[in-house]
């Protein structure tokens, strides 16, 4: 048999990438230079060295020496982080070798880690810029396309203000362009922007962050190996993270019972010790549950709440309704296996809280996270290694976009939107406010809360939202006029809800962009004619720069290969629109340009001056570059470099990394340990809600780091508390002048940080976390159906919210939709989730020859009850219908894997819509090699009420034989 | 002399089909071609099991034991590898295989199947060690260089263990006692990895 | 073949091995049960049983092959020449008991001429092609290396796999040509009584076919079929076939191509050099009458009544 004889990409006439930018796979190359491959082989440290080394072959007579090296890089797939290794020989991607010595994979990758030397053939990629005339895509220049979109931006700008043009950015990029995309829209001047951390853990970081302080994973994948027990909650980590489950598997192996709720069986369940099937959407009346238990035997951490957790009475008031009758009643788990869970947990401690998606996309996804992080407090599970709440992201960079980069509700480092915030940024950026201030809308808008307000200061629309912003009455929407423009950045359209109304709101636009490096499902949905671009990005194989796991630690990315095709970098192309709208000079005054690309490392730096909120400063380029060279002598457990030029920092630098680089804080590698000094990486809870609340104080009582000076709880600090402690005259002159009416956040010398440090105190503070979040809608997580329930009864006596005014500029609908019963038409309750193979909205993945061979029908599970009810077998083709009116046609996989009564699809399809094939429409050689019916075009209206999340893990269905 | 073996612990195996897609990418693995797969059995129910199976490089290989021309040949190290120069596509590996490992690029009428290709656990072929010839028909051979098949090094969980049978056996002993230390009372596991008797048994 | 007593024996040993003493059998009981006997799972990988983890039957195919089909084939081959060399050692040609007439009758038209030798000719190819593929890597490989070898058995296995259905066509057209031909009858049991003549002292009467003529008719349609049938499910194997079906294909198909085989060396035997007179009817389509009186005195007699009618 040959082996597939791969076509080189077509050669560009007149490109001047011609000659570098064409795909070349391993074996045209191999045949062109006429050597071998190996041979000269570095030598990788095998796990099992089981074997004598075989004796290299030398290389024959005649062949020539090659250029062979291997390049350390991160996988671009999910957030687990893990190290590859390619071999690159003579610019040419030929091979993957495992990084065993990487700390976090240890050589281990999924499907999609192992097949990422594809992206170096990228036959499916989008090759050049294209526009859409009269319906038919035509190949233009850079220069045209720049310059035409360039134009349109500016006139829509001049008639409906900076606020019609949405910026769509994305978890796929690195930190630096993550950042420099926020800095972007800041001198475009709209806070519309957004990324898929909206879609995927908003609930996540604002109901965690809302608990005690930071919005992320606390502990690491590698210190599941501490854990005693595992939870893990609407997650299927073997299929969405499956490098974490060898994390798993060994604290498993030690013994440490592994419990899964899902709805679903999963492949995750299936290794479980225990699996709980809770009806979806009822995640707090089972955690209540478990609680009910918790707190009927006494086994909830009484020390651990008396000193660092506030509001825990008010949770038992909670809890106490919640009987095991009544969490039966509303989960359908009998109380025997509630009762067991808990005891497992509570028997077992510290135990560990793993949660996805599964429990973060309802309309209550603030509420289920807190009730989560709530379990673990009330446990005592918070800050000791083997405990923490996991949370595990989805994109390989989503934990950096959401710390760093494109979000419509704050700038850089959570800092927000305030006056202050703005200021503040616009110091590091070295700008005039005024001047940033005058690149906004500068009318106020009523935004539902409080007096209006100028667009600057509120959150734009999210991007779970931006149908709406195109489709709703301008006049209903707290801006100046509609969504005109949207600029798709590197994201997936299939991945969000409401499939029919996207496509008509991408019709109604005057002008759609997409950059990517595939032409995703953004270039076919719609039946636009014109005014319609498709501009080739790089993948981050192509680029370098830094990037965020979702334990916090941020590891640097080298490139491997040149950028194939005219696709280009996002920070180049991000340069090329600033320079067309005139900024460009403002907006890299502190970073160098060569050849129109912004200096990577430069971006790093300007966000280490300016992110002191979650401690971005410390990871510096060089420090980041240091470990990447050394990070065979990290702990595979703990993560702390033994010995070496790393020696006792933590690998990635884990955020909080305090301090400016010059004080070589070593990271933080578990939130709120309090069993080290902070300048070692211990913290305690952040005070992040005042000092006291009706009279009850907030701050951490008789709980404190390992050799603080302060040994009670203490507020965050600033110049004031210095010189109140009589620590200010530790500070330099030069700090001083800085820091002088500044706090932690806002000081850019770094002083007030280190001082704080210097007395083994946390800058931000030590306090309580809190149980009560009184911003919220719900201040104590209650139970509420999701908008599309099956449970009428349920609705009667858990309705959802009203409906509101204006949130996140936008009308939203909860109760009046909650209030249609639907369940006749609709009978199904359906939900989503991921496959192994397949990433996202699938674009880069379907494209993978490698992975799409092993998925390529879009399917439905369904339950042999509900299957022989709509007289549909195994292999049929269905149509999944949804109560808003979409429809997919999609092949019917019986399994009980489901239970009766709901339905599972996966939802990295696309590029078929209610049946049709839209292959067509894809420019050519650019569709994926599998498309399908993307399930979101079923799921439906549904956000949670204080991050527009969208619901699509609970909504209604029903199904009809094809 | 090492005797190489492939071993998949059924209990850490989660069908993430990274040995799948290793294998294709080591070995530019043409579509419709798959030298390893993972099967799940009880799929979606209580006691699902993955495995991942491709050629064992039996003891006494069926394969070799009914090739017409004979084109099977291990290696010193056990390892099970053919010549497609004289391989005709008959198919009959195929019968006699019991995991089902040769793959055939063709289904043809007439017969047509083309050179029957399979895993070599990433030993190569009968051409000289990395050469072109040798990558274009049998992939990369990184015995040769030293490193074991690229499926195992990657396995996400390391669940599919590779290389010389004593050590992985030993490894694997020594994790099922660990792991029945861990659950006492709990699941029981079984004595010998999963088709070890089928592939190795001495005859 | 060598060894294969001793392979046959290892082989029933480790079965009833992996039967009573896997320890694994003993563990999983169930689930691994349920895998050795072959029970899908699912699989990502598309493809045929690529559910199947262990299929049980290859092990017994391959024992059947390597087994009693190789050997018994081989015995029955050698044993069936053997046996003809011995009856032409003791009985020498049959020769014709009254000097040739002269005068010749027809007894094949051409189209029944053209249509035996097409198939004689395909069954020969696939005779000869098939022995190689079972035989020759044990007789041929030894001689001619494996690169030669190898061709060799390339080309026999295209030429097998594309003369297989034409072979198919000759047989049904045989079938049609000849059945009337070929119903037994009365006379035929006197006929076989004294095997032809060859052993009674009362001369054997025959229609247009005798018994023995008859007897190969109905081996090559019977076990035609079976090879024909089976043939096609191997040579056309690209509807989805489980292996399992291929290997009792194949088994059927080795077994009724062997016996085939055999017969034809008996047919070729007692068609040329066996029979005195006889190759030249199927050459030159005209018999002697001497010849046709002693070999097929019914047909001739038939033959001359409607002579002498027309």
């Amino acid at each position: 048999m040959k082996l597939r004889k791969r076509q080189t990409a077509e050669a560009v006439p007149g490109s001047r990438h011609a000659a570098t930018g064409q795909a070349i796979d391993r074996r045209t190359f191999l045949r062109n230079a006429g050597l071998a491959a190996g041979g000269a082989a570095v030598a990788a440290s095998l796990p099992l060295t089981m074997m004598e080394k075989a004796a290299a072959e030398t290389a024959g007579v005649g062949r020539q020496q090659v250029e062979k090296k291997l390049v350390r890089t991160v996988c671009t797939h999910c957030s687990v982080g893990c190290g590859i290794i390619a071999e690159v020989e003579n610019g040419v991607w030929t091979g993957q070798e495992p990084a065993f010595d990487h700390p976090i994979n240890l050589g281990a990758h999924c499907a999609k880690g192992a097949s990422v030397r594809e992206h170096g053939h990228g036959e499916r990629r989008l090759k050049y810029p294209m526009r859409l005339v009269d319906g038919t895509w035509r190949r233009i220049t850079w220069e045209q396309a720049i310059d035409a979109i360039g134009e349109r931006l500016l006139a829509l700008r001049k008639q409906s203000g900076p606020d019609s043009v949405y910026w769509l950015g994305s978890s796929k990029h690195n930190n630096e362009q993550a950042y420099l995309f926020r800095k972007f829209a800041a001198f475009w001047g709209s806070n519309n922007i957004d990324h898929q951390a909206r879609i995927c853990h908003s609930t996540t970081v604002a109901g965690v962050a809302n608990t005690w302080g930071y919005g992320a994973m606390t502990n690491s994948f590698n210190d599941i190996h501490n854990a005693r027990a595992i939870l893990i909650i609407g997650g299927n980590p073997a299929e969405a993270h499956p490098v974490s489950m060898l994390h798993i598997f060994k604290a498993k192996e030690r013994g440490a019972p592994l419990i899964v709720i899902d709805p679903r069986f999963t492949r995750t369940a299936a290794h479980a010790d225990q699996h709980i099937a809770l009806r979806p959407g009822t995640d707090v009346p089972l955690i209540w549950g478990m609680l009910w238990h918790i707190f009927e035997n006494g086994w909830e951490d009484r020390d651990f709440i008396r000193q660092r957790v506030y509001g825990m009475e008010d949770i038992r008031e909670e809890v106490a309704r919640w009987t095991p009758e009544r969490v039966e009643e509303v989960t359908g788990v009998p109380e025997s296996q509630v009762h067991q869970a808990a005891k497992t947990m509570a028997e077992n401690r510290p135990g560990t809280f793993i949660w996805c998606m599964g429990g973060t996309q309802h309309s209550t996804g603030s509420n289920n996270t807190r009730a989560y992080c709530i379990f673990q407090l009330a446990l005592g599970n918070m800050g000791v290694a083997g405990g923490g709440t996991n949370i595990f992201r989805g994109h390989d960079n989503v934990q950096g976009a959401t710390d760093l980069g494109p979000n419509a509700h704050t700038l850089p480092g959570y800092y927000g939107l305030s006056e202050g915030a703005w200021k503040h940024w616009a110091k590091v950026w070295d700008v005039d406010y005024q001047w940033l201030s005058q690149r906004f809308d500068q009318q106020r808008y009523a935004n539902g809360s409080g007096t209006p307000k100028r667009t600057m200061n509120t959150s734009g629309i999210p991007v779970s939202r931006w149908i709406d912003g195109i489709l709703e009455d301008a006049d209903n929407i707290a801006q100046r006029d509609n969504l005109r423009a949207m600029v798709f950045w590197g994201h997936a359209p299939n991945s969000q809800t409401r499939a029919p109304e996207m496509k008509q709101a991408m019709e109604k636009l005057d002008l759609l962009v997409v950059i990517d490096p595939y032409p995703t499902v953004s270039a076919v949905l719609h039946e636009r004619q014109n005014d319609t671009y498709l501009l080739p990005a790089c993948t981050q194989f192509e680029t370098h720069g830094s990037v965020t796991a979702s334990n916090r630690s941020v590891q640097w990315r080298d490139q491997v290969i040149e950028r194939l095709f005219e696709s280009r970098p996002d920070h180049e192309i991000l340069y090329l629109f600033a320079r067309k709208f005139g900024f460009d000079d403002e907006m890299f005054k502190h970073i160098q340009v060569q050849n129109d690309r912004p200096v990577i490392e430069d971006i790093t730096r300007e966000f280490n001056r300016g992110a002191w909120t979650i401690g971005y400063t410390g990871q510096t380029p060089e420090r980041l570059k240091k470990q990447q060279r050394n990070w065979h002598t990290f702990d595979t457990t703990t993560l702390q470099a033994r010995g070496g030029p790393c020696d006792g920092e933590y690998f990635g630098l884990p955020w909080p990394c305090w301090g400016n680089a010059a004080m070589q804080h070593p990271g933080t590698p578990l939130l709120y340990d309090t069993g080290k000094p902070v300048a070692e990486g211990g913290l305690p809870f952040r005070a992040r809600f005042g000092v006291q609340r009706d009279g009850v104080s907030l701050l951490a009582d008789g709980s404190y780091t390992e050799g603080s000076d302060i040994r009670d709880g203490y507020p965050e600090f600033n110049a004031e508390l210095l010189k109140q402690l009589g620590w200010w005259d530790e500070l330099s002159a030069e700090e001083k002048r800085q820091a002088e009416g500044k706090n932690w956040k806002t000081d850019l010398s770094g002083g007030i940080q280190r001082v704080a440090i210097g007395h083994g105190c946390a800058p931000f503070g030590n306090a309580k976390a809190r149980c009560v979040v009184w911003q919220f809608p719900d201040p104590v997580p209650v139970h509420r159906e999701p908008i599309y329930s099956s449970r009428r009864d349920m609705v009667e006596k858990f309705p959802t919210y009203a409906d509101r005014k204006s949130f996140y500029r936008l009308p939203t609908r909860f109760a009046s939709i909650q209030n249609i019963d639907y369940n006749r038409d609709y009978p199904l309750t359906m939900t989503s989730g991921r496959l192994v193979e397949y990433e996202g909205g699938g674009a880069e993945t379907r494209s993978n020859p490698w992975l799409a061979e092993l998925q390529q029908e879009m399917f439905v599970e369904i339950n042999p009850g509900d299957a022989n009810d709509a007289g549909v077998r195994h292999g049929d083709m269905v149509w999944v219908e949804g109560p808003e009116g979409g429809r997919i046609k999609v092949q019917a996989l019986v399994t009980e894997r489901v239970s009766r009564g709901l339905v599972f699809m996966p939802f990295h399809f696309g590029g078929h819509y209610q049946g049709q094939d839209l292959r067509h429409r894809y420019p050519a050689g650019s569709a994926p090699y599998v498309l399908g019916e993307s399930c979101n075009t079923v799921f439906t209206y549904g956000y949670d009420a204080v991050t527009a999340m969208q619901e699509t893990k609970v909504s209604l269905c029903r199904l009809r034989k094809v | 002399m090492a005797r190489m073996k492939f071993l998949c612990d059924d209990e850490r195996c989660i069908e993430c089909n990274a040995c799948v897609t290793a294998c294709k990418n080591e070995h530019e693995i043409p579509w419709g071609v798959n030298r390893r797969r993972v099967v799940t059995i009880d799929d979606g129910q209580p006691g699902e099991k993955s495995i991942s199976v491709a050629c064992m490089h039996c003891s006494d290989a069926p394969c070799a034991a009914v090739c017409p021309v004979d084109c099977f040949y291990t290696t010193d190290d056990g390892i099970v590898l053919h010549d497609k120069n004289l391989c005709i596509g008959c198919g009959y590996c195929l019968y006699a295989c019991p995991f089902g490992a040769p793959q055939f690029p063709q289904d043809g009428l007439f017969g047509v199947r083309g050179k029957m290709d399979k895993c070599t656990f990433c030993a190569g072929g009968p051409e000289a060690d990395n050469s072109p010839e040798e990558f274009e028909k049998y992939g990369r051979n990184r015995i040769a260089e030293g490193k074991l098949p690229l499926c195992a090094e990657m396995c996400s969980t390391k669940a599919l263990l590779a290389g010389d049978g004593d050590i992985v056996a030993e490894l694997f002993r020594e994790r099922v006692i660990r792991r029945e230390g861990a659950n006492e009372g709990g699941r029981r596991q079984s004595g010998a990895p999963w088709g070890w008797n089928t592939a190795y048994r001495k005859s | 073949m060598h060894g294969t007593g001793k392979l046959l024996f290892a082989a029933a040993i480790t079965l009833l091995a992996i039967l009573f003493t896997d320890p694994l059998f003993a563990a999983d009981a169930d689930t691994w049960r349920q895998i050795r006997h072959g029970a899908e799972g699912y699989s990502a990988v598309q493809g045929r049983e690529s559910g199947m983890l262990i299929q049980s039957t290859g092990q017994d195919w391959r024992l059947l092959r390597n087994g009693p089909i190789a050997v018994l084939g081989a015995w029955g081959l050698v044993l069936t020449l053997l046996a003809l060399g011995g009856f032409f050692l003791l009985h020498g040609r049959i020769r014709l008991d009254a000097p040739r007439t002269g005068i010749t009758v027809p007894r094949w038209s051409v189209y029944e001429r053209i249509l035996h030798w097409t198939t004689a000719i395909l069954f020969l190819l696939l005779m000869c092609s098939g022995l190689l593929l079972l035989y020759g890597r044990e007789t041929l490989l030894p001689l001619l290396g494996h690169g030669a070898f190898s061709s060799l058995a390339a080309a026999a296995k295209t030429a097998h796999n594309y003369s297989g259905p034409l072979f198919i066509v000759g047989l049904l057209l045989m079938l049609i040509a000849w059945l009337g031909d070929n119903i037994p009858t009365a006379v035929d049991r006197q006929w076989l009584k004294s095997l032809g003549g060859v052993t009674g002292d009362r001369h054997a009467s025959a229609g247009r076919m005798n018994a023995g003529e008859k007897g190969w008719f109905w081996l090559l349609m019977l076990a035609g079929i079976a090879v024909s049938i089976s043939g096609l499910i191997l040579d056309f194997s690209n509807f989805g076939q489980p292996r399992s079906l291929l290997q009792i294909s194949h088994v059927i198909h080795s077994v009724s191509a062997l016996l085939l085989s055999a017969g034809a060396l008996g047919h070729i035997y007692i068609g040329s050099i066996g029979t005195e007179g006889a190759l030249e009817g199927m050459t030159t389509g005209r018999v002697d009458t001497t010849w046709a009186e002693q070999h097929h005195d019914l047909w001739y007699e038939q033959l001359g009544r409607r002579e002498k009618k027309s």
